[in-house]
């Protein structure tokens, strides 16, 4: 840190969530939070309200090191990062297309250090987009015990999730518009960029698609 | 919803309905309050937490609500927003203005440990619907009670200023707690047959949690309480405008449809 102190944010913590036992740790997005509990606590509101998930992973960003196979082209030594001996975490990001996830975590390693996992991460997976490694012991993690899990995962099993579509305007749904051929032909062509949709996230609605609201809007309005 | 198999007496059903009024009203005028938040909290991710326990504590009052429409056929969103606020049964508690955060959280952190308990018990109820209830409410009311406690402990431990804050608003709130305990008439009967929670017991239960969280964990100190408490047909000025806020757009367009 310089001797510029202007930021007074909390630091900021990486959530790590796991849908089910059997799948991987998925990071979702981050929380400022001041310190592990209050990390998990605010996660779990910010990522857990309606999807499923058993476990939460909350891991200070200054306990990660990660790089793209361009910065570690330019900056090798990134891979001489000293650092605890651990076991460490490796996340990867496989894809550019925009999800709710970014990266899995893959595996672990026995690593000398930061540098040393992200070298043996390099070396695993040298088709990523990019690298994540963090050690065991920056984990924060969510209990497992059975009142943990009933209180914290089990209720948003009952919340229904809708997608945004699902509310059109008020008095018409979407639906109905498109039925009675007037929604503007735009509104069924998504965004892809070759073959795939480049949203996949009801929140990462495009500009067309926020036209369309308006145009419904002034309808209404007529 | 299971049909209730209790069978109830007029007396006991005109009582029970009472209750479960009481219970949803404290939920709705409560989160209303927290939803004053919305927008407004010290960083995003608590304003996301404190709308999430706001929408729980309203999704309360609907469980309570769709019990009594189980009774006496009334309808949920009527009640909530055509009642004047002498037809209402929220505690002062839950009335007063939201003030700072030290206030919101500690508020919160009181009611929270009073429900989650009240919860805990009920899941023992003889009428069945009510355990159902309880059982599900009582599962985020947990969460919240791990939110709200952490909150009180970090400002009352944070900041000079962050202590004064949180020992002026237990000093605010301490003398109207106690209407929370306020049975509604008829109560007695209930819990005796087993339908309701021990309001004592739960109590004693509360003071035992909450006491030694605020005096030895967090420092603080308890002002004297005990002062007589008034029933619950008694309300705070802060009533009216609260209720004129809430109920304005529905008052004004019963018919809307919604989604």
């Amino acid at each position: 840190m310089t001797e510029l102190q202007s930021d007074t944010q909390w630091p900021r913590w990486e959530i790590f969530k796991q849908d089910t036992e059997k799948r991987p740790y998925q990071g979702v997005g981050s929380v400022h939070a001041g310190d592990p509990d209050h990390a998990l606590l605010t996660a779990r509101n910010v990522f857990v309200r309606r999807p499923a998930a058993v476990n939460l992973w909350a891991v200070r960003e200054d306990d990660i090191l990660n790089a793209t196979p361009e910065e570690v082209g330019m900056h090798p030594e990134v891979l001489d990062t000293p650092g605890e001996a651990d076991t460490y975490h490796v996340g990867i990001k496989k894809t550019h297309k925009r999800s709710m996830t970014f990266v899995d975590l893959v595996e672990s390693v026995e690593a000398t250090g930061p540098g040393d996992a992200l070298r043996q991460a390099q070396a695993q997976h040298p088709d990523a987009l990019a690298w994540l490694v963090f050690p065991d012991s920056a984990i924060a993690r969510t209990d497992d015990d059975p009142g943990t899990v009933e209180s914290w995962f089990a209720p948003a099993k009952d919340k229904t999730y809708k997608q945004q579509q699902y509310y059109g305007v008020i008095g018409k749904h979407v639906g109905e518009l498109k039925r009675e051929g007037r929604m503007p032909r735009r509104a069924t062509e998504e965004p892809h960029a070759g073959d795939h949709k480049v949203y996949d996230h009801p929140h990462d609605a495009t500009t067309e698609e926020l036209k369309i609201h308006e145009v419904q809007k002034s309808e209404v309005q007529k | 919803m299971t049909a209730p198999t209790t069978i109830l007496s007029a007396v006991q059903q005109a009582a029970l309905i009472r209750k479960l009024t009481a219970l949803a009203d404290d939920e709705i005028i409560l989160a209303q309050r927290g939803g004053e938040w919305t927008g407004h909290a010290p960083i995003l991710e608590e304003d996301i937490a404190l709308a999430n326990i706001a929408q729980d504590e309203l999704g309360h009052a609907g469980m309570y609500l769709e019990l009594r429409r189980a009774l006496d056929g009334s309808d949920a969103d009527a009640l909530a927003f055509t009642r004047s606020a002498d037809e209402f049964s929220s505690s002062r508690f839950v009335e007063l203005p939201k003030g700072d955060w030290a206030f919101t959280m500690l508020r919160q952190y009181l009611y929270d440990a009073y429900e989650a308990l009240w919860l805990d018990a009920a899941r023992k109820s003889t009428y069945e619907p009510l355990a159902e209830v309880a059982n599900k409410a009582f599962r985020e009311e947990r969460f919240h009670l791990q939110h709200t406690a952490l909150w009180v402990e970090r400002l009352a431990l944070g900041t000079p200023e962050s202590m004064k804050r949180t020992q002026d608003a237990l000093n605010a709130l301490w003398p109207y707690v106690g209407q929370l305990w306020q049975p509604v008439e008829g109560e007695a009967g209930l819990i005796e047959a087993g339908l309701l929670p021990d309001l004592n017991a739960v109590r004693t239960r509360w003071e035992g949690l909450i006491v030694p969280h605020l005096r030895v964990q967090c420092g603080l100190i308890l002002p004297p309480g005990g002062a007589e408490q008034p029933g619950r047909d008694t309300h705070t000025e802060y009533l009216v405008p609260l209720l004129d806020e809430m109920q304005r757009v529905y008052r004004a367009h019963p018919d809307t449809p919604y989604w």
